[in-house]
């Protein structure tokens, strides 16, 4: 009964705010709630027994990725109510278009159903998880096995992406003036200073 | 923790996969001497990337090229796999080497821009040989990621910047709808594996399949921009930098093409039913929209977008035709495609007047009194292209077609002539503004050695193809017939000796 | 009455509910006391160290000061500027003083004295700890203010960062523990190589902690000389109070973090068996304690770091030292076999 309740309680959540995502007016307050609704995400991935996603879904999507988020936003200049004046002429493609994929959606789950060896097809089946292996254990057995071509080709994935955004923002600009921290170790006395013997009543 | 999972590992399975290795460690090696060595080093980066490519095509080509699948049934090695990924490599050297000389006149000499060619060239080569879902997608991405960023190097460059986004946004959602498609797969099948989902593909369908397949069709129809997903071509073929519009359209389509003649030909083989009519309509839609709207085009990037739709539009008819004979004519097509398309970039590359790149078509005129060489290869490359004989474009057109025929594709082949009769109308209208049209002023004339060269085997290609095509189409044929043969493991999962653990 | 607690629904869901709420009762009681007189600690070590007296008046040797200081805050009137984001000037502190109290959830304090003793325990502190920056920010944004927009941005970049290289420091502890359950990270195995391998670790997640709870010399957000207080300038009286008893609560957990990865939590030090008569309990909170100190001490000896050279040191010398002594880590362990 407890879980039943805290999973009405997360899905109603995530449901809400991610609502609140798109009609909020402030920029802001969506993505503060998207970030609600990925700290709920990641409640419901707990009820699922799956901790170790919840986990990372919080560190990496709220704790990380979503700060960058409003990072951004909130130093935008944009006035996104001059952003939405044109929005409204597309609203009816767009309804269009949505309502074609909901009623999809709605036939393809109505009529839905498995292939009758898609149990046997199953990469890691469920049996392995009951043997008392945590969570963490079972994801890293198959991430570094099975699954290390994926792995290691999304790590390549990650570093175009990282040289890709070097590429696109990194600029020298002339005239920085940086702090050299190996140019003032190597300083010595005698490169800055000189000490003159100055007898009285000449000047130096 | 128990390691026996981990001991167990096969590095001799890997052999298959050497090619890919060998080029992101080479990646990662150059990037480091890149960021020591700062942007002067681009040259000498460039020449590099295109010396590993060569090591690479060597290390392929001196591969068994035997149908193996290795780590977990996520990679897999056949003829077809190979000679695509040779011709990917040759596409990538050719971009590579058209492009530096632009590199140093468009002030984008950033030592990133091969690197990344690299890798956008091993993202190809691993959607050439996906054979898993997640294969599929992860090499998508690679491929997709480079390029987007490539699109928009000149980012001081309002177009460049523009054509990147485009690209960016529109790729994103087409990933997104793709990765849809492979979900539904996935909960019908529990599986995401070539293999055995051609396997259990192949008994009682649901309409979630159905659904599925539609979206997986529609992702990858984006990436070779096919009719109806064609929309973001003309834009990014514009605004991307000359070089990347030549990669652009001599690379990442051939790749991409692979990737779906695999899907349609091993896990999807036994829906055929149902995506032949989705080929159909795609392939009649590309081909009339890429000659129609090709004529109505001023600049010349512009136009090779929409040729580009429409040459795809063509290969598609082949894949349409299916079957062996089918697909070999596909490669052939593509394979000549390739080779004109360089030629046509490399000449496009050389259009510079006072140290700026001008590429409206007009700007050609009077080009066989200013650049008389460069007017003609530009004008065997336009005929070819146009489908001339006794050209090169002539004999991959000519193959599709007739493939088409012996399938009972009477439409498909009809309407691809006619469409093929209009789109000659603007090749034929830039060999016309060359030679009869009141002289512009004069190109810049410098064009470095590599271009040349490029520029020169496009063309003797091109005008030699007939004295002796059989290498090409019987290579062609034993990758594609490979594609067949190796169907009857789709009826028994050969994942089961493969997975090592 | 009666009925209800004889009834099934009162032995299964009422009986340990009420028991899980007498815990955490009891768990905030005791750290908020900790909290208070943190802050008188604080005062008095400061005073000590600067040849002054601290608080010595409000009570015997001034121990009821803190008492005085939260009556008197609590007794203020609460602003909130016109201009500024009410709900989320007002959700910011509440949020960052619920973080900085529900990571005590998984702290083990002695053998088995822990509310949730979770697989993924170490993974919660840490997401915990990471949502911390959210108090900050939206503390900066919704006031309104320049100074305190100035003080979230830079809290904000500076909490990202010295968590990456913190996320490396617990996954080299991880690697030599072979666990994610604080519990068992305590009583695992350490042979002294490795506990001397880690000592490097120790000096780095130490610093980091430093500025993941912006306390000096990485207390850049609040800056009162350059930036008046950064993101708290504009609050008062319980909102402020509930920033000054989240951040330290923060450095107390912090500290209990660092007890928990490094120094071995509630067992006795060195491993001397005689000490183990002492409670464990009693051990877990003077080695907080002595990290605690360790928050003072630095607090009065060492000027601020300027903004450039905060940045340099979480992501020119800590990121690549951390990533190279994961690679160091794993790797001898693999030589030596001595993988949990």
């Amino acid at each position: 009964m407890l879980t039943g309740l805290a999973f009405y309680l997360f899905a109603a959540v995530v449901l809400v705010s991610a609502i609140a995502v798109i009609t909020a007016r402030n920029p802001v307050h969506s993505v503060l709630f998207l970030i609600l609704t990925f700290f709920n995400a990641a409640g419901l991935f707990i009820l699922l027994g799956a901790e170790f996603i919840a986990m990372i879904l919080v560190i990496v999507y709220v704790g990380a990725v979503a700060v960058l988020f409003l990072f951004v936003v909130m130093m935008l200049d944009i006035s996104f109510s001059d952003l939405r004046k044109g929005a409204m002429q597309y609203v009816p493609m767009g309804l269009i278009i949505g309502g074609i994929l909901l009623a999809e959606l709605i036939a393809v789950f109505s009529a839905w159903k498995f292939a009758p060896n898609a149990a046997d097809n199953i990469a890691v089946p469920f049996v392995q998880s009951a043997e008392g292996i945590t969570n963490t254990e079972a994801i890293g057995r198959v991430l570094y096995t099975d699954y290390v071509f994926a792995f290691q080709v999304s790590g390549l994935i990650l570093l175009v992406a990282m040289i890709g955004a070097i590429v696109l923002t990194h600029r020298t600009r002339p005239g920085v003036r940086k702090q050299k921290v190996a140019d003032q170790q190597a300083r010595k006395k005698s490169d800055v200073l000189e000490i003159k013997k100055v007898t009285s009543g000449t000047g130096v | 923790m128990n390691n026996e999972a981990m001991t167990s590992f096969d590095f001799s399975s890997l052999g298959a996969i050497l090619p890919e290795l060998f080029l992101a460690v080479a990646g990662l090696v150059l990037l480091v001497a890149g960021v020591l060595r700062g942007d002067k080093s681009t040259n000498f980066i460039g020449g590099a990337v295109i010396w590993c490519l060569g090591i690479a095509a060597f290390i392929l080509i001196g591969l068994e090229w035997d149908r193996v699948s290795i780590l977990n049934g996520m990679f897999v090695m056949d003829p077809f796999a190979g000679f695509m990924k040779v011709l990917v490599i040759g596409g990538l050297i050719a971009s590579v080497a058209l492009s530096m000389q632009y590199l140093h006149q468009d002030y984008i000499a950033r030592f990133e821009y091969p690197i990344l060619v690299l890798f956008s060239g091993i993202g190809m080569m691993l959607m050439i040989s996906a054979h898993d879902m997640l294969a599929l997608y992860v090499g998508l991405e690679l491929q997709s990621l480079a390029l987007y960023v490539l699109a928009s190097i000149r980012r001081d460059h309002i177009k460049s910047a523009e054509s990147g986004m485009k690209y960016f946004v529109l790729g994103a959602i087409s990933s997104g709808i793709l990765l849809f498609g492979i979900s539904l797969l996935y909960g019908y099948a529990g599986t995401t594996n070539f293999a055995i989902l051609g396997d259990t593909l192949s008994h009682n369908m649901s309409l979630g399949v159905i659904i599925g397949l539609v979206f997986v069709l529609a992702g990858v129809a984006f990436k070779i921009s096919a009719v109806p997903f064609h929309m973001w071509t003309p834009d990014v073929y514009e605004g991307a930098p000359a070089s990347v519009t030549a990669l652009f359209a001599i690379v990442p389509k051939v790749a991409a093409m692979a990737l779906l003649i695999r899907l349609l030909f091993e896990p999807f083989a036994a829906l055929q039913s149902e995506w032949f009519q989705i080929i159909w309509f795609i392939a009649l839609a590309s081909m009339v929209l890429g000659a129609f709207a090709g004529l109505a085009q001023n600049n010349i990037k512009r136009l090779m977008a929409y040729s580009s739709i429409g040459n795809m539009g063509y290969a598609l008819i082949g894949v349409a035709a299916s079957g062996a004979m089918g697909i070999t004519a596909v490669i052939v097509y593509l394979a000549i495609y390739m080779a004109m398309t360089a030629g046509v970039f490399g000449v496009i590359l050389c259009m510079r007047r006072d140290g700026n790149a001008v590429e409206n078509i007009d700007d050609l005129a009077g080009l066989s009194k200013n650049a008389p060489k460069l007017a003609y290869i530009l004008a065997i490359l336009m005929f070819s292209m146009a489908g001339i004989p006794p050209l090169a474009g002539f004999f991959g057109k000519f193959l599709i077609f007739q493939s088409a025929v012996e399938s009972g594709l009477y439409t498909l082949a009809i309407l691809g002539i006619i469409s093929s009769v209009v789109a000659a109308y603007y090749y034929l209208r830039i060999i016309k503004v060359m030679f009869f049209d009141e002289p512009a002023d004069k190109f810049d004339a410098e064009i470095s050695l590599s271009r040349k060269l490029v520029i020169g085997l496009s063309v003797i290609g091109v005008i030699f193809f007939i004295v002796n095509p059989s290498p090409l189409i019987d290579q062609s044929r034993i990758a594609a017939s490979s594609l067949f043969s190796g169907l009857d493991d789709v009826a028994t999962p050969d994942t089961a000796e493969n997975n090592t653990q | 009455m009666t009925e209800f607690f004889s009834s099934d629904l009162w032995t299964i869901y009422g009986l340990p509910f009420a028991f899980m709420m007498a815990h955490i009762g009891a768990i905030i009681g005791v750290v908020l006391l900790f909290v208070a007189y943190y802050t008188y600690f604080e005062r008095k070590v400061m005073g000590a160290m600067q040849r002054r007296q601290g608080p010595n008046t409000v009570g015997p040797f001034g121990l009821l000061q803190p008492i005085a200081d939260g009556i008197k805050l609590l007794s203020k009137e609460t602003i909130v500027p016109t201009q500024s984001n009410g709900p989320v000037f007002v959700i910011a502190p509440m949020l960052l003083f619920t973080l900085a109290l529900i990571a005590w959830a998984v702290i083990p304090v002695n053998a088995k004295w822990v509310l949730a003793d979770i697989n993924v325990g170490i993974l919660y502190l840490f997401a915990v700890s990471s949502m911390g920056v959210y108090g900050v920010i939206m503390a900066g944004w919704a006031s309104n203010s320049k100074y305190a927009f100035l003080g979230g941005l830079r809290s904000a970049s500076q909490m990202v960062s010295y968590e990456v290289s913190m996320g490396l420091v617990i996954v080299c502890v991880l690697l030599c523990v072979g666990t994610l359950n604080l519990s068992e990270i305590i009583t695992a195995d350490r042979p002294t190589w490795v506990q001397i391998l880690l000592f490097p670790m120790l000096i780095v997640f130490l610093i980091s902690i430093l500025a993941e709870t912006n306390r000096a010399p990485f207390d850049l957000p609040e800056g009162e000389s350059e930036i008046t207080g950064g993101f708290m300038v504009e609050y008062s009286a319980m909102t402020f109070a509930l920033f000054f008893l989240g951040e330290y609560a923060n450095m107390i957990l912090m500290s209990a973090m660092t007890v928990v990865l490094f120094l071995g939590g509630w067992l006795p030090p060195f491993g001397i068996e005689a000490l183990a008569i002492v409670p464990g309990v009693i051990w877990f909170v003077l080695k907080t304690l002595l990290v605690m100190f360790f928050f003072i001490w630095t607090r009065a000896t060492f000027p601020r770091y300027r903004y450039d050279q905060l940045m340099r040191l979480g992501w020119k010398i800590f990121l690549p030292f951390t990533l190279f002594y994961v690679v160091l880590v794993s790797g001898l362990l693999v030589y030596f076999d001595a993988l949990p």
